[in-house]
């Protein structure tokens, strides 16, 4: 084992040298096709090709005439463009300096009209959906809604007829500002505003597609609502906009899952997620991202809670070159619930910089956190969370726990546990545990007849277990799934 | 940015509708957030912070005893955010120790407890070993370097087991008065050796510490901070420990207006044991901040922190950071760090950050562990329901909190008397 690791180490030194590693794979066929990324292939894109690089005024016209946008929004656009123009790079967290925003597609139409099934979207789209399997789950039931997005546009879309009837609306974003503008005249831009942030500000003057969801009072949603986003085109920037609005008493789960080609060079992914959970409401957000290590995952996310509501992110982190992602909750009514699990994956020449926020803004409020993540081949996966407890929030609670997880000597992990307390009524906690697999697990599992890599997987399947029992089932074992690949060959 | 007013559901555009209280246009207002740990200030709503936790990684934090390298701090920065800078302004700045060289120098030394095998001299600037341990972490090191004419220089000979503690009593004049002060223990090889600071009176104290652990060596420093109410004091206290050597810091902060100590560990080989302890009881008024680093530069070391604090009053605060910084080089470390605060009275205020880096897969193990919280009222009622009046019972279920720490001082008569000053402590908080 010693000489195996010693030789993939080898490999990592040099992974910028693509000889050395042909020369490994040469040196040991065995090693080939372990741990590719199944989701890598590219369409035809003639829209892509032709879509323009680079961010200016014009541009965000553009999008927002080729939308019939309102006045308001285009004003709201523009505004954003001026934020993000003016806001500075975040310096803190991961290396973001290599993004060139000059060289960025901000808007690819894919297709002229959005199908109501699958046999209407271009062969190109539709089989791309086919192999992610994403039909399928419809046909089976496993899902009530979906929403698919590609490119710049959501292209695919569905909801089940019963829930429509009950007064649930799921569509792209686009279409609902045209058909129910009254609830982005209020909502949209008032959990994540205008100016929040450098990528917020892009997202608002470029947004295109993502998810509306608006669940009535006392619906509860009991099958997930599931959207997919693919980016095709290199250099891509994906700007979905999603706002979740659960009126008082409702419940829905709303799950994204995420995947784009292998190019030599990167993409943007930056989406912004609003949430709203009224009196007594509670919503489940699950994000299993595996975009392909060539995109920069930089999304801003955040819900606000009335009293009695509950808020639950179940963030996955697998794919993408560098992730920064922080899903938030602002606690702001009575007895509010806030809860972040996490799990990331950091492999060669990833860093996933991922973490959760919870403000604590009324009394007897209570959050969770629990984070585990898992570095491997030289990447990197970084904790980063903050909680904080304001002065009038008597009598609330916190717990974090982070558990990383580190399979060789090369991985790095770190944890920035940040806690602001002003109040003193109050219960905190904070545990963090980093461990490495043992030559002794890993012996003893082996001794049972398992091999190498099976054995690292179960042990990691192990660590993160809490957290996949947290997923519908289908999703906790692909989960499973790409575990298994991802450790395959991360021990020689 | 100038906008057309233009209303839609009643709200200008320019000024959308905001879902969270005390957002701007720009999200959490960070402008206005200077230092807000610094004024004290528990009105009104909490602006939240942005996520700024470790902007950078602690092993590319400058070091040295340029003081151009060290401007003064605005309380923007990572390091001096939770600091009132206002009431280190004297300490901060560049100014040598008032009446030096006189008799009516600010702080009075008094050493005692030496026997043979202690060497006790001073050094210059320049004179080996002082600076070598030392590596000025911030600008209040530099400028206490700097202005330290004489160091005191503790030297444990090899093979040298001291029984009793050597005390160095460092004793404040008068309220403001300047002192800087840097103390140099080296304990050779195989020495064996408890020192003792105690910092009592009133002063302006800017210390720096430097403690050379021998292979072999065993060593506990215990610095006591038992300043009173107007009393200043900021210090760097670093060790490097040697081979199979065992090293024990543990700081008391109770007296004092505004204390701020920086203890930072680092190894010179491997085999070592170093274990970083601390206890605070802040009131009304104070401000005690513990800074604590752990450096794991070398293999199959090991190193413990455990701080414990109690807050009492309304504007009580303290604030603890604890890094540590596994090297990749540091393969077989077992590293823990725990910080636990237990809060009394409404308005007082503990930050507890615990930071852990980590760079190499191969250790036995690392863990943090932070929590804050009031008392544990199932604590309470279970004493009460044995028929202890209510402030016995707090203050048993106090002193238990903190007699953790004090266990781990060897020294039976600070044992001792530390056990007053905490019953005195909570006479104070009226329970």
């Amino acid at each position: 084992m010693t000489e195996q690791i010693a030789r993939a180490e080898e490999v990592l030194r040099h992974t910028e040298d693509p000889s050395v590693i042909q020369k490994v794979l040469d040196d040991n066929p065995e090693l080939k096709g372990l741990g590719t990324y199944e989701y890598g292939w590219a369409d035809s894109d003639t829209a892509g090709a032709a879509a323009r690089r680079g961010i200016d005024t014009s541009v965000v016209e553009d999008i927002s005439s080729k939308k019939s946008e309102p006045e308001w929004m285009l004003k709201l656009r523009k505004k954003g463009l001026r934020y993000f123009e003016r806001k500075p790079q975040p310096t803190w967290g991961a290396d973001l300096s290599d993004i060139d925003f000059d060289n960025i597609k901000y808007f690819v139409r894919s297709t002229e009209k959005q199908a109501q099934t699958w046999e209407d979207l271009p062969e190109d789209i539709r089989n791309t959906y086919e192999k992610l399997g994403i039909p399928e789950a419809e046909r089976e039931r496993l899902v009530s809604g979906v929403a698919a997005q590609y490119e710049s546009e959501v292209v695919y879309h569905q909801i089940r007829e019963d829930l429509e009837e009950q007064g649930v609306i799921f569509m792209d974003t686009d279409t609902a500002l045209k058909e129910h503008p009254e609830f982005f005249e209020e909502y949209f831009g008032s959990v994540i505003p205008v100016g929040d942030n450098k990528f917020a500000a892009l997202n608002t003057a470029v947004w295109s597609g993502g998810s509306f969801v608006y669940v009535p009072k006392g619906v509860h949603v009991e099958i997930p609502l599931q959207a997919y986003f693919r980016i095709n085109t290199e250099n891509m920037g994906q700007f979905e906009r999603t706002l979740i609005i659960a009126d008082e008493d409702s419940y829905v789960h709303y799950i994204e899952g995420c995947t784009a080609p292998i190019y030599n060079t990167d993409s943007l992914h930056s989406a912004v997620v609003e949430i709203i959970v009224k009196k007594n409401a509670r919503v489940r957000y699950t994000t299993i991202q595996n975009w392909s290590t060539n995109v920069y995952n930089l999304v801003t996310k955040r819900a606000v809670v009335d009293a009695g509501g509950t808020m639950e992110w179940i963030d996955g982190n697998i794919g993408s070159k560098v992730t920064m992602k922080y899903p938030a909750v602002y606690l702001t009514g009575e007895h509010a619930k806030g809860e972040t699990l996490s799990v990331a994956f950091a492999g060669a020449g990833q860093h996933q910089d991922t973490g959760s926020k919870m403000v604590h803004m009324a009394p007897n409020t209570s959050s969770s956190i629990v984070s585990k993540s898992v570095a491997r081949s030289g990447g990197r996966a970084s904790y980063r969370g903050l909680v904080q407890i304001n002065p009038e929030a008597k009598g609330s609670a916190n717990s974090v726990v982070c558990d990383a997880l580190l399979v060789d000597t090369i991985s790095k992990t770190d944890t920035y546990p940040y806690i602001d307390i002003r109040e003193d009524d109050v219960t905190l906690g904070h545990e963090a545990t980093v461990s490495k697999v043992s030559e002794d697990q890993l012996f003893y599992l082996m001794s049972r007849g398992l091999a190498e890599d099976e054995a690292m997987a179960m042990i990691v399947r192990g660590f993160i277990e809490p957290i996949a029992r947290e997923l519908p089932m289908e999703y906790a074992l692909e989960l499973n799934r790409l575990i298994e690949l991802q450790m395959e060959g991360s021990v020689g | 940015m100038t906008e057309t007013p233009e209303k839609v559901a009643g709200v200008e555009v320019g000024q959308r509708r905001i879902s969270i209280p005390g957002f701007t246009e720009e999200g959490e207002n960070l402008a206005a957030e200077t230092n807000s740990a610094a004024d004290h200030s528990h009105g009104g709503l909490g602006k939240p912070k942005e996520v700024t936790a470790g902007a950078g990684s602690r092993a590319n934090r400058h070091t040295g005893f340029d003081l151009a390298h060290f401007p003064e701090p605005t309380g923007r920065e990572e390091e001096w955010r939770f600091t009132p800078l206002k009431k280190l302004a004297g300490v901060l700045s560049d100014t040598p120790t008032q009446g030096a060289g006189t008799d009516q120098e600010a702080v009075n030394y008094q050493v005692s407890g030496t026997v043979e095998g202690v060497e006790v001299s001073s050094l210059g600037h320049g004179d080996a070993p002082r600076g070598d341990v030392l590596q000025p972490a911030d600008r209040a090191a530099v400028v206490g370097y700097r202005n330290a004419e004489r160091a005191l220089h503790l030297k444990v000979t090899q093979n040298t087991e001291v029984a009793e503690p050597i005390r160095v009593d460092i004793t404040g004049r008068a309220a403001g008065a300047r002192a800087n002060g840097h103390i140099v223990i080296e304990a050779e090889p195989h020495s064996r050796a408890v020192v003792v600071l105690e910092h009592r009176g009133s002063a302006d104290f800017n210390g720096n510490v430097e403690v050379k652990v021998g292979d072999g060596a065993t060593v506990s420093l215990i610095s006591l901070q038992r300043w009173e109410d107007d009393a200043v004091h900021v210090g760097q206290h670093d060790a490097e420990v040697g081979k199979d050597a065992t090293y024990k810091h543990v700081a008391v902060t109770l007296g004092g207006s505004t204390v701020r100590l920086n203890t930072n560990f680092r190894y010179a080989a491997e085999g070592a044991t170093a274990q970083m302890y601390g206890l605070y009881f802040a009131d009304a008024g104070q401000h005690i901040e513990h800074r604590t680093f752990v450096d794991h530069n070398s293999p199959r070391n090991s190193s413990d922190v455990l701080y414990k604090g109690a807050l009492q009053g309304a504007t009580a605060r303290s604030v603890w950071v604890g890094d540590v910084l596994i090297r990749k080089e540091a393969e077989g470390t077992d590293s823990y760090e725990k910080n636990q605060n237990l809060v009394l009275t409404d308005g007082a205020r503990a930050d507890s950050v615990p930071n852990l880096e980590i760079e190499t897969g191969l250790i036995e193990g690392a863990g943090h562990a932070s929590s804050t919280g009031r008392f544990d009222d199932n604590h309470l009622f279970y004493l009460m329901s044995r028929g202890i009046p209510e402030d016995i019972a707090r203050q048993l279920v106090v002193r238990g909190f903190l007699n953790e720490i004090v266990q781990k001082i060897e020294v039976p008569s600070i044992r001792e008397s530390l056990a007053d000053d905490l019953e005195r402590e909570l006479r104070i908080s009226g329970h």
